[in-house]
């Protein structure tokens, strides 16, 4: 069996929540451990977070984008 | 200073360049001049000037003796500065524009670039300088402490339409002002005003006129495509060019107009208004007196030179294209109705009943309507529930002609026509009411006509009665026509109703002068310029509002709410933010919260799916547009009178028009995607309160928004238009002691799933907002949050198999009524008297028959 090297997320449940569904898209959760924690890649760290503060961004009102 | 120079736009540096060397100076300003070297040897001189000494020295800047001072080492200061933090700026660096010595005492500071003004409402002389503001600029934001003004061609039209002179307003602004007056504002300014009130339109013979005293302006105007075309030619036999072109008449004299209700107010306010400048500004008696005469409203009046007039016609149907082509032309026309010297129209014979009293606000912005003595056109912003119609009515009082009322759905035309009768003495004849309904004419002359836009703007199927009530508006003209709600108005619309009505003059009333299309433009030439907007933060000062506290509250999605919500990308991604259990959570807790503090609640869901779950949930009555009549009265009626029912929830159809003054507590749980105007009307609920009075009085505004959901970026573009009217949003993320609640609702996840697993069977249809109001005929479309919901919608039936034996209860079956409506508890009618009482009273009413047969005998 090969390792993988995993990194451990803390996030709240909402944001569990869009990582999961990115996750269906295109894998990278190593262990769904509970509401408030992930195991995923290491490699794949970086893509992930920029994925989700795009995510996050949606919803985020500023006077420039009016 | 050279390098400096450089530093500004390329298309200004000219004229400002040619300025500076014949001052030999850096500044514009000759009574900054004065105090630069007063103060030159001073340095650091921030931290050595201080308040009071500073306002006597704006009065005695001129008198103030110049002491020669050092210049060069203030300038090689000011150099090693710039150098340190222009480059930061790029384009946007104006530190060519240097603080004034005493700039600590001077509240504003002016945007050469776009003519933005920021105020320091902090300042001891921010009020005047507020009062100056307005009149010459529009409000863009007032918060509490750094309030913004934006100069446009539109607000100095306005300013010189209240009669104050250029060079006034150059002269004002530059005392307030931190830095030297921009040349680029200066010119704008001059440019601005000097072309103004040279064209006017008038209305006669229900022809309409260009007029103007400069026939040079007119033939100048005439050599314009549009306006050309747009004229019409009369027979002319004179042959000399100026006759030809132009009908010439002498000029109407002016004279003097009290607005009714305001005799004893007015010269209260210049009482006070006297003391108040007197007292701000010690030892500034010169400064006050320039205020007081530019901001006051008793020196309003233009410049008639010329004994003769010059007019041409226009064509009816392209008035319009003229006043947009002027406008852009820079000639923009005035439009004043002379109603006293009007003897061609009847009089309405209306006032003011002896009792109503209007107040200050509503007086300004009355004041600045009839300036001149003369009914000039524009709109007029007041908050809702500070009295819009009463503003209406004194103006309709005022100019005493036919005047014509269009309104938004045909319940206001009632409302308007109920507040006629209400606050003025006109009669029943006098008014009339054309709406699909109803098509009366008023007896007489003259009289008040009430209808809706669409009524008078539709184009295409009319009955017969309406096609004459149509050509009865047409025929003749109006003196006054008020126009509500003006900013729901599309533009189509309007120009239609502005160009088949004939009147004098227009007044546009609104709370809200925001369009989320930005439409708003069109208003200033269609109607006419801003004549007043309140400030609302002032109003609630007052105490003419309610103090309003406004809180945002995040509620997180749970879990499997989110997860559905990720994967639903419909429109049902609606229905689950609303019905988040933690929303639901937080609406009880606050419910709950207010009511023990003896707060009447409404609460708001557009969504009616959602707005039945939560009463029900909560065990509240509600009423949507598919509750009957009857029903909603008495819920109405309970909400307002039992201390038992404190809460009601209302969907869109309480967004205006149900007027409750008891509510001191709104809570919104869904609303309509991003409309400032909706939550600005949602405020409007709370903003009559009845209780505003009472000392230490706050009404509260919340707004339940589900965490990470798009409801957050509606939310925030929802809050702007309130924001800018200085409103604060709290965030509450956590509400204290919630967990604690002890009949807390869906508590366990079970229950949460249970609800979930509804809202997911739920149509899709069930997300769309607003489902339950439908308009009458005449009704603008999206307008309609009447009383009356229109026809009432009946329930589709449900088919379900079964045998007949076992529906009729044979196999120990039983119907019970689940999660009943709290509407169907409340009593239908109000207990009857108790025997007691019932028992006393008729004892004294025999009694006093008796007494009453002992005095005949």
């Amino acid at each position: 069996m090969r390792a993988i090297k995993g990194v451990l997320l803390t996030c709240d449940s909402a944001v569990k929540q869009i990582l999961l569904t990115m996750n269906e898209k295109d894998p990278f959760v190593i262990e769904d451990l509970d509401d408030y924690h992930l195991v995923i890649k290491a490699d794949e760290e970086y893509r992930v977070r920029r994925e989700l503060e795009a995510e996050l961004e949606k919803n985020t009102y500023s006077l420039e984008t009016n | 200073m050279a390098s400096k120079r450089a530093l500004e736009a390329p298309g200004e540096a000219g004229p400002s360049k040619r300025r500076r060397a014949e001052d030999g100076n850096d500044y514009v300003d000759e009574e900054y001049h004065s105090d630069q070297e007063d103060n030159a040897s001073f340095v650091p001189r921030g931290a050595t000037i201080n308040f009071s000494a500073l306002t006597r020295k704006l009065a005695e800047a001129r008198r103030a003796k110049p002491v020669d001072g050092d210049e060069t080492s203030l300038d090689a200061h000011r150099r090693q500065q710039d150098a340190l933090v222009s480059h930061i700026f790029m384009d946007q660096d104006f530190s060519f524009l240097h603080l004034k010595p005493d700039h600590a005492s001077r509240p504003l500071w002016i945007s050469p670039d776009d003519g933005h003004i920021i105020l320091e409402a902090f300042s001891p002389i921010a009020e005047q300088a507020q009062d100056f503001l307005v009149a010459i600029s529009e409000p863009v934001s007032r918060p509490a402490f750094i309030h913004e003004y934006k100069l446009t061609s539109y607000s100095l039209y306005a300013a010189v339409s209240v009669g104050l002179q250029t060079e006034d307003i150059i002269e004002v602004l530059n005392r307030l002002s931190k830095v030297p007056v921009p040349e680029t504002i200066t010119n704008f300014i001059r440019e601005r005003t000097l072309s103004y009130g040279k064209v006017k339109l008038v209305l006669k013979h229900n022809k309409y006129f260009v007029e103007s005293s400069h026939p040079e302006t007119l033939q100048l105007l005439l050599k314009d495509k549009v306006i050309r075309e747009a004229r019409v030619v009369s027979q002319q036999t004179d042959n000399s060019i100026k006759a030809a072109t132009f009908t010439t008449t002498k000029a109407p004299v002016k004279g003097n107009l009290v607005i009714p209700g305001t005799k004893e107010a007015e010269k209260k306010k210049d009482e006070t208004a006297g003391t108040r400048a007197g007292a701000s500004i010690s030892g500034g008696a010169a400064d006050a007196d320039l205020f007081t005469s530019i901001v006051g409203v008793d020196n309003d009046e233009i410049d008639e030179d010329d004994d003769n007039v010059h007019a041409f016609e226009i064509d009816d149907a392209k008035i319009d294209d003229v006043k947009k082509r002027c406008n852009e032309l820079e000639y923009p026309m005035l439009e004043e109705y002379d109603f006293r010297n009007d003897t061609v129209n009847a009089n309405l014979d209306i006032d003011l009943k002896p009792a109503t009293v209007i107040r200050p606000y509503q007086e300004t912005s009355l004041s600045k309507m009839f300036g001149n003595g003369r009914a000039r056109s524009g709109i007029i912003v007041l908050p809702c529930g500070a009295g819009k119609t009463l503003v209406g009515i004194t103006a309709a009082c005022t100019i005493k002609k036919s005047c014509l009322v269009l309104c938004t759905s045909s319940v206001s035309v009632m409302q308007w026509k109920q507040q006629f009768m209400q606050w003025s003495n006109v009669t029943d004849r006098q008014i009339a009411v054309f709406t699909a309904d109803q098509k009366e004419r008023f007896a007489g002359e003259s009289g008040i006509v009430v209808s809706t836009y669409s009524m008078v703007a539709n184009t295409h199927n009319r009955s017969h009665e309406s096609k004459k009530m149509m050509e009865f508006l047409t025929s003749r003209e109006w003196g006054f026509i008020l126009l509500d709600e003006v900013h729901v108005v599309p533009a189509a619309m309007f120009r239609r109703v502005v160009t088949t009505i004939k009147a004098h003059s227009k007044l546009g009333l609104t709370a809200t002068l925001v369009r989320e299309d930005d439409k708003i433009a069109d208003l200033n030439y269609m109607i006419g310029p801003k004549l007043y907007e309140a400030n609302w933060m002032d109003l609630a000062a007052k105490g003419h509002i309610a103090n309003v506290q406004c809180a945002e509250v995040w509620c997180p999605m749970t879990p499997e709410f989110y997860k559905e919500y990720l994967r639903e990308q419909s429109r049902k991604r609606m229905l689950l933010y609303c019905m988040n259990p933690k929303k639901f959570q937080a609406c009880q807790f606050l419910i709950k919260f207010h009511e023990a503090r003896g707060d009447k609640v409404i609460v708001f869901s557009d969504n009616v799916f959602a707005l039945e779950a939560y009463a029900k949930k909560l065990g509240k009555p509600y009423i949507h547009g598919g509750t009957g009549q009857v029903e909603r009265m008495r819920v109405l009626q309970w909400f307002q009178h039992d201390s038992n029912v404190n809460t009601i929830f209302l969907s869109k159809v309480g967004d205006t028009s149900i007027d409750l003054p008891e509510a001191t507590c709104l809570i919104q749980i869904s609303s309509h995607f991003g409309s400032r105007r909706q939550e600005a009307q949602r405020l409007g609920r709370i903003l009559r309160a009845k209780r505003r009075n009472d000392e230490g009085f706050n009404a509260f505004f919340y707004s339940l928004v589900s965490k990470d959901t798009q409801e957050m970026f509606y939310s925030t573009k929802r809050q702007q238009f309130l924001i800018d009217q200085g409103y604060a949003f709290k965030v509450i993320t956590h509400l204290d002691g919630l967990e604690d609640l002890e009949d807390l609702v869906y508590k366990t996840k079970d229950e949460q799933i249970e609800l979930i697993s509804s809202v997911l069977l739920a149509n899709e249809s069930e997300a769309d907002l607003g489902t339950d109001i439908r308009g009458n005929e005449g009704d603008l479309a999206g307008t309609v949050t009447s009383k009356d919901f229109g026809p009432t919608r009946f329930p589709t039936a449900q088919r379900t198999t079964g045998t007949l034996t076992a529906l009729s209860g044979a196999q120990h079956m039983s119907y019970v009524e689940q999660n009943k409506s709290v509407n169907k508890k409340l009593a239908r009618d109000a207990a009857p008297r108790h025997k007691l009482f019932s028992r006393r009273d008729k004892d004294k009413a025999t009694a006093r028959k008796e007494q009453r047969a002992m005095g005949r005998t």
